[in-house]
């Protein structure tokens, strides 16, 4: 019976006279109260009833969106247009409740009609893969629900946001330690970045705002990822401040031309006040030269922030770290353990080279009703005002209980092993007819076009880019009508559409591989 | 070859993970979810930081561990975990348990999914959420979009209002703009300065506003301020104004701060992150009355409605798409314009975030489940309660009401016999405001009980109950007042 039900028979029998006492609920005699038609004496919710339905559920989870989503004879997406999904799903929102069964009928819905993101012919996004270890601490999280902004609300996931947040710096390399914080995603921490950035530069811009300096200006290369444009945005500097700075032919930031933007902007009369470099960028997976930017803002007294939120993982190699040569000057670094390393959504750390509290001088408010000085234990556990977030989600548990499953050698193999398959990959790519490679693969990225059968002949030009940019998008929606597959592509200064292919998980085999570039043919070899 | 991994095989086995999810999901059950709501059971074990650090054996270690270990570190968690759900937990403005949200929870949580073209099923169902949402505003149209809590719902206003104003400065910055404004209540939560030091507008140009004894918002002083404002050269931009203040559970007069805000055209945001739920309530839903006047509301369903962190919607009346010109960034990666479907449901461009938790499906199962006229109740019980809490509270001795409860903040002191009667005396301020930390830490090192405390201007730390949870019933309102009592007579 649902909350509903329960309170109408207990209201059922008061009215006829039954003492409540019998209930087991409730332990000894006691008055029933009742206000205005309300009994207080026992819960709305009837908790064992309730209960089956979580049982129910979490069968259901795991046989639907657990079992089926890594099974490779299943469909990857279920496709359907917006207005029949809308019809399928009954999304309204109505007075009335609903039994149980209609419940679990829903819950198997919305699970049927989502993208399985764990199956192994997701290769869409920048993260993908079910990692059983971090889902369970992240239904652990969900079920324990709390807000990490004080010790005493949660003290267990206080003490592993800090070790986990310790080790990574470790990997990064600072040996004198920093401080760092989870957010809810990698945009937030790059916008972290530049707060904390603009901060250090002149602290009076908390009280005074952007109005206390000149016009500053943030460096970043052409292939950074848009949450740079976005923080600018949103932060008060202006997307046109943020000045982008050409990468070569494999997407890298090129530090002599750096150098000049930011002549070019002192010579403006801005402030350029930092670097914004991508470990690992969006769709090609370059690595921005690290040890020769950190050169230049050592020089002009720049702050350098490195967006590893798809490369940081690299730091868990000893054989590709070097990728990321350099990251222990830095100032700062974002890396999104959800990403490469497949801890569930989301998980993203920004960690900051510094132990002077400055996270918490630029963000405090020190509201009393949190942070009182009067508490009991240490507050310097309540990390709560080093954050612009009041109630923040324990993100780091998802990824200290995945480590201790695995270890840290295990994360590196996996590292090491998606590296791989991409090199695979692209190998695969140049030795079969109607693909063409765009670059060498320095990360996990495989970017790639299909060319058709009747374009094959065709001379390498504005007619065939024309023609070529027309394959990936139809492709795509075969793809994903089919179910069988999903890859994502898009266009990219300039050139037509092209494929990229991310690996991520380790349920991924060659014949996965294989499959992709099978399947790719098969459904465009018509056009 | 490239080097010596077996490509051909699937490095992790699946069967071994399953089974793991199965052995922890029955630990979660156990020690959360029934130990958690079950009154014989602690709300917390308390462990001093290193003590708990010792016992959790945090360290990350190169080689991985077995199953059984892992299943005892589930364990561990759970134990050490503070119980929210516990029906004696009143620390938070969220609390409680409601198992359909949850159950949603999982689900979310085993789907991983983000919101844009990867979640066909939560961008229609966001939709739809947000729809029913700003219909108990009272807007028949609108935006709108879930933020990951509502310090970050308060930033949208902040840039939007700022945008709206001046949109040039999405490009500029802020340099090309005059100086600008924003006025917050004497009593508002802390986000409001917080983003306007994010976003670069500076906390010195938050003006705080006068509140009344009861924590309201006095428009009269609004009014003056914006004028002295103006008068100074100055550029008002926005007024953020309380449903549901956060210590003392106050309602600002929305109706007449909407007067204030229309006379001088400014953007008019309502945090209701707290409050918001009232509006499902018939009988209660006239604390937010004029709230169809305001041009955005953060409303926080994880708090009263118990949907589980986070769950924050913010909610636009402005149907110029808005959000989407003030936040796009063009993506080629995310948002190509030659998909096969109608682009405009890829909504990830009105967001600041790239990926974007699906934080809907839980609200959307929960209503589902329970209904509108569902939460309605949850709604209206939780006044009933504090009704008879503060009646009892009454009859007690040694129990002083800041004053009489708006909402479900009850904020009272505790005075302990030895200082009752004896206001009079020079040092009874210093000694009263040392009575709430003394339980506060009994409490937890005991962990029968969790309520937190405060001082506001210049009242010294009082207690502040929050009434939410579902679970709650009579007899956990007479154990709360049994027990500070118990706690502390001894003080």
């Amino acid at each position: 019976p649902n909350a509903g039900n329960e309170m109408h028979n207990n209201w059922e029998s008061l009215r006829e006279g039954q003492s409540l006492v019998a209930d087991p609920r409730l332990p000894g005699k006691c008055y029933p109260a009742v206000i205005d038609n309300f009994i207080l004496n026992g819960p709305t919710v009837d908790v064992h009833a309730v209960e089956s339905f979580v049982h129910h559920a979490m069968e259901m989870i795991m046989d639907e969106a657990v079992k089926k989503a890594s099974d490779v004879q299943e469909k990857v997406c279920e496709w359907r247009s917006p207005e029949q999904l809308k019809e399928l799903l009954d999304l309204d929102l109505r007075d009335e409740g609903e039994p149980e069964s209609k419940i679990l009928q829903r819950c198997r819905d919305a699970i049927r009609y989502s993208i399985k993101t764990g199956h192994r012919h997701f290769f869409n996004q920048l993260y993908a893969g079910m990692e059983p270890y971090s889902m369970v601490a992240s239904f652990i999280t969900e079920a324990i629900k709390t807000s990490l902004y004080t010790y005493e609300v949660a003290p267990v996931f206080t003490l592993m946001e800090e070790t986990v947040l310790r080790k990574m710096i470790e990997m990064v390399g600072w040996e004198e330690g920093g401080d760092g914080i989870f957010n809810p995603g990698g945009s937030m921490s790059n916008m972290y970045a530049v707060n904390l950035a603009r901060y250090h530069y002149c602290p009076d811009i908390k009280e005074d705002g952007l109005v206390a300096v000149q016009r500053l200006v943030i460096l970043a290369s052409q292939e950074c990822h848009y949450s740079i444009s976005k923080s600018a945005a949103l932060l008060g500097i202006g997307t046109k401040n943020v000045y982008m700075v050409p990468s070569d032919s494999r997407g890298k930031m090129i530090p002599s031309a750096l150098e000049e933007l930011i002549k070019t902007a002192k010579s403006e009369g801005a402030v350029p006040f930092m670097v914004n470099a991508t470990a690992g960028t969006t769709v090609l997976g370059a690595f921005d030269p690290i040890e020769e930017i950190a050169d230049i803002c050592e020089k002009y007294n720049l702050w350098l922030h490195v967006d590893a939120c798809w490369g940081g993982a690299a730091l868990m190699s000893d054989r590709h770290k070097h990728l990321l040569k350099g990251i222990h000057r830095v100032n700062s670094v974002a890396w999104n353990p959800h990403k490469m390393l497949m801890v569930s959504l989301q998980c993203s750390a920004f960690l900051v080279r510094d132990k002077t509290s400055l996270l918490q001088r630029c963000h405090s408010a020190q509201a009393s009703y949190l942070f009182q000085q009067d508490k009991f234990y240490d507050v310097s556990y309540d990390t709560g005002d080093k954050s612009v977030q009041c109630s923040r989600k324990p993100d780091a548990f998802k990824f200290w209980l995945m480590w201790k499953a695995l270890g840290t050698r295990e994360l590196e193999q996996r590292v090491d092993r998606a590296l791989a398959m991409a090199r695979h990959l692209a190998q695969a790519i140049k030795k079969r007819e109607g693909f063409t490679l765009l670059m060498e693969p320095e990360y996990a990225n495989v970017c790639f076009w299909y060319v058709p059968p009747s374009m094959r002949s065709l001379p390498a030009g504005p007619e065939l880019w024309e023609k070529l940019h027309t394959v990936a998008p139809v492709v795509k929606e075969r793809m994903m009508k089919k179910g069988s597959l999903m890859v994502g592509y898009q266009a990219h200064h300039g050139q037509p559409n092209f494929f990229r292919m991310v690996v991520i998980s380790p349920q991924v085999s060659r014949e996965d591989l294989d499959f992709v570039l099978d399947e790719i043919h098969s459904l465009g070899k018509d056009l | 070859p490239a080097n010596c991994y077996d490509l051909n095989e699937s490095l992790v086995d699946h069967a071994e993970g399953q089974h793991f999810l199965n052995e922890a999901f029955k630990i979660i059950t156990e020690e959360v979810l029934c130990k958690g709501t079950d009154v014989k059971q602690k709300v917390c074990e308390w462990k001093e930081p290193d003590e708990l650090a010792l016992l959790l054996d945090l360290e990350l270690r190169a080689t991985g561990e077995p199953e059984h270990r892992l299943l005892q570190r589930v364990k561990d968690v759970a134990k050490y975990s503070v119980k929210t759900c516990h029906p004696h937990f009143f620390n938070q403005q969220f609390g409680g348990l409601d198992y359909h949200s949850l159950g949603g929870r999982f689900l979310t949580e085993a789907l991983n999914t983000a919101i844009y073209e990867l979640s066909p099923v939560f961008v229609l169902m966001e939709a739809e959420v947000l729809r029913g949402l700003r219909q108990l505003v009272g807007w028949t149209e609108g935006d709108g979009i879930f933020c990951p809590g509502g310090s970050v719902s308060n930033m949208y206003a902040i840039n939007l209002a700022r945008y709206q104003l001046f949109p040039e400065a999405k490009s500029k910055g802020l340099w090309s703009l005059p100086q600008l404004i924003l006025f917050t209540s004497q009593e508002s939560h802390f986000s409001v300065m917080k983003g306007a030091a994010f976003l670069g507008i500076g906390t010195d140009n938050v003006i705080s506003v006068k509140v009344d004894e009861g924590g309201h918002m006095i428009p009269e002083d609004l009014d003056e301020k914006i004028m002295l404002v103006k008068s100074q050269g100055a550029v008002p931009f926005l007024v953020s104004c309380t449903s549901g203040t956060t210590v003392q559970g106050a309602f600002d007069p929305l109706d007449l701060i909407a007067d204030v805000c229309e006379k001088h055209k400014l953007w008019m945001h309502v945090d209701a992150a707290w409050g918001g739920s009232v509006l499902f309530s018939k009988q209660h839903r006239h604390l937010m009355k004029g709230i169809d006047r305001a041009n955005s509301v953060a409303w926080n369903l994880h708090k009263m409605l118990v949907a589980g962190l986070q769950c924050s919607a913010f909610l636009l009346k402005d149907t110029t798409n808005l959000m989407k010109q003030c936040h796009s960034a063009t993506a080629t990666y995310l948002f190509q314009q030659d998909k096969f479907y109608d682009v405009n449901l890829d909504i990830g461009n009105k967001s600041v975030q790239c990926s974007r938790r699906v934080d809907c499906l839980k609200l959307w199962l929960m209503w589902k489940a329970v209904g509108s006229n569902g939460l309605a109740e949850r709604v209206d019980r939780v006044f009933i309660l504090v009704r008879y809490l503060v009646e009892q509270m009454k009859i007690r001795e040694g129990l002083l009401l800041l004053h009489e409860p708006e909402f479900a903040n009850v904020c009272f002191w505790y005075i302990p016999p030895s200082l009752r009667g004896k206001e009079g005396n020079a040092d009874y301020q210093d000694k009263l405001a040392k009575v709430a930390p003394v339980i506060k830490e009994r409490m937890m090192k005991q962990g029968t009980l969790m309520v937190s405390y405060q001082p506001l201007g210049n009242k010294v730390n009082f207690f502040r109950l929050t009434v939410l949870s579902p679970l709650l019933s009579q007899k956990d309102m007479d154990f709360f007042l049994n027990e500070i009592e118990r706690l502390g007579n001894d003080l």
